[in-house]
C-alpha cells in the first residue's frame, strides 16, 4: 500500500540555509554584498569595471562572476587589480548559494569591504535564488526596450536598486525613461532607480555613493 | 528555464524524505506554487517527467497546488486582487503600495510512495 510522507518545507530550503550561512559570514566580515542580475550584455561587467576604477582606491573590492562558460568576466576584474573568482555553471542559468559557499570556502579572498556577485546573464531564473546578498541589483540597458519591467516583473519587484545602463545610447534608441521609472515604482515602491553610462561616466558617482552609504548603514547597524 | 533546477530540488528532497521510511518508488509528489513565485506549473510538470524518465521513479506524477497572489492595502483595509497580467504592487483604488500576503509559496507538501515489495493495485495484492 502506498505511504504518504508529510514534508511541508520550502523547495529551496537547502539553498536558503546555505544563503543564511553566507549572510552570517558576510555580516561577521562587515562586508556589503550585491547580487547583480540582468539579461546577457546589459553591461554588468562594464559597470563593475567602472565601479572598481571609481571606488577601488577607497574600498577593498572583490568579485564573483557567474557564467555558463569562459573566465572572461573574472579576467576583466582581475585586470583591474581586484580578486575575482569565476563560477562556471556549465549550462545552468543562475548561481545558487551552494556554489557561492564553495567559492568562499576555497578561494581564500583577502578581506573585502564590498563583494560583487555578477549572476549569469538572465532576467528570470537568478531571481529565485538567494545568495546571501544584502540586496539585488537589476540592470536594464536602454537598448533592451522600455517595457521590460512589466514583462519581467519578478526581478524588478525584488531588486532594491534598478540601474539603467548605456544611457549614452538614449539619443539613438526609443526608450521612454519616465515610463520605465513609472513601471519600477509600481512594481517596487521602495526601490531606487539610477541612470548610468559606463561610457560617459554619467551616474557612476551616484551609484558609488549608494554603495558606500549602504556599507556604512550596515556597519552602523552592526556596531 | 529554471523549472528544471527546481524540479531537481523537489526530486532530491522527495527522495531524501522517502529514504527516511525505507526503500520505495515515488508515486506522487505534491508542491504548492504561488502566483508570484515565478514558476510555471506546466513547465515544472514537464521538467518532472523529463527528470524521472528512465529512472526508478518513471511514471510518478507531480501535483501542483496553485496559490493566487494576495495583496493587502492598509489604507483601504482590504485584500486587493492582482489585476490580470501585471505584478503591480499599487492599490488599484487608492494608489498606495500593497503588502504581499500570499502567492510567494514554493513548498514541498507531501510525497506518496510505494514501499518496495508492494506492487501497485491490480496485481492481486491485498491493499486493505
Ligand atoms: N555604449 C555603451 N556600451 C556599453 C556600456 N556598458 C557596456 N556596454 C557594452 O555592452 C556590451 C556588453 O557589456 P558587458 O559588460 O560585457 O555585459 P554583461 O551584462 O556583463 O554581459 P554578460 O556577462 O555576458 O551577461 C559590451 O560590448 C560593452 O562595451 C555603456 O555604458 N555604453
Ligand atoms: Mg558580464
Ligand atoms: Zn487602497
Amino acid at each position: 500500500m502506498a505511504e504518504v510522507v508529510d514534508i511541508r518545507a520550502r523547495v529551496l530550503a537547502a539553498n536558503e540555509q546555505a544563503a543564511a550561512k553566507l549572510r552570517d559570514q558576510f555580516r561577521a566580515g562587515a562586508a556589503l554584498v550585491l547580487n547583480l542580475i540582468s539579461s546577457p550584455g546589459s553591461g554588468k561587467t562594464t559597470l563593475l569595471e567602472a565601479t572598481v576604477r571609481a571606488l577601488g582606491g577607497r574600498l577593498r573590492l572583490a568579485g564573483i562572476e557567474g557564467d555558463i562558460a569562459t573566465e572572461r568576466d573574472a579576467d576583466r576584474l582581475r585586470a583591474l587589480g581586484i580578486p575575482a573568482v569565476q563560477i562556471l555553471t556549465g549550462g545552468a542559468c543562475h548561481l545558487d548559494a551552494r556554489q557561492v559557499r564553495k567559492v568562499m570556502d576555497e578561494a581564500h579572498f583577502p578581506a573585502f569591504d564590498v563583494l560583487f556577485i555578477e549572476n549569469v546573464g538572465n532576467l528570470i531564473c537568478p531571481t529565485s535564488y538567494d545568495l546571501g546578498e544584502d540586496f539585488k541589483v537589476a540592470l536594464l540597458s536602454v537598448a533592451e526596450g522600455d517595457d521590460k519591467p512589466f514583462k519581467y516583473p519578478a526581478i524588478f519587484a525584488r531588486a532594491a536598486v534598478t540601474v539603467i545602463t548605456k544611457a549614452d545610447l538614449l539619443p539613438h534608441v526609443t526608450f521612454d525613461l519616465d515610463a520605465v521609472r513609472g513601471q519600477v515604482a509600481a512594481l517596487n515602491p521602495g526601490g531606487r532607480l539610477l541612470v548610468t553610462s559606463a561610457k560617459t561616466g554619467e551616474g557612476i558617482a551616484t551609484w558609488c555613493a549608494l554603495i558606500e552609504e549602504r556599507l556604512a548603514t550596515k556597519r552602523e547597524a552592526e556596531a | 528555464m529554471h523549472e528544471l533546477s527546481i524540479a531537481e530540488e523537489i526530486y532530491r528532497a522527495s527522495r531524501a524524505a522517502v529514504a527516511g521510511h525505507g526503500a520505495g518508488r515515488l508515486e506522487c509528489v505534491t508542491v504548492a506554487v504561488g502566483e508570484l513565485a515565478a514558476i510555471e506549473p506546466d513547465l515544472l510538470k514537464f521538467a518532472w517527467q523529463a527528470l524521472t524518465e528512465g529512472g526508478p521513479d518513471v511514471g510518478s506524477t507531480l501535483e501542483v497546488e496553485w496559490h493566487a497572489a494576495h495583496q493587502f492595502c492598509v489604507a483601504c483595509d482590504a485584500d486587493k486582487p492582482r489585476s490580470d497580467g501585471t505584478w503591480l504592487r499599487l492599490c488599484p483604488d487608492c494608489g498606495r503600495p500593497l503588502n504581499v500576503t500570499g502567492g510567494m509559496e514554493l513548498d514541498l507538501l507531501h510525497v506518496t510512495f510505494l514501499p518496495d515489495g508492494h506492487e501497485g493495485a491490480g496485481e492481486g495484492s491485498d491493499d486493505g
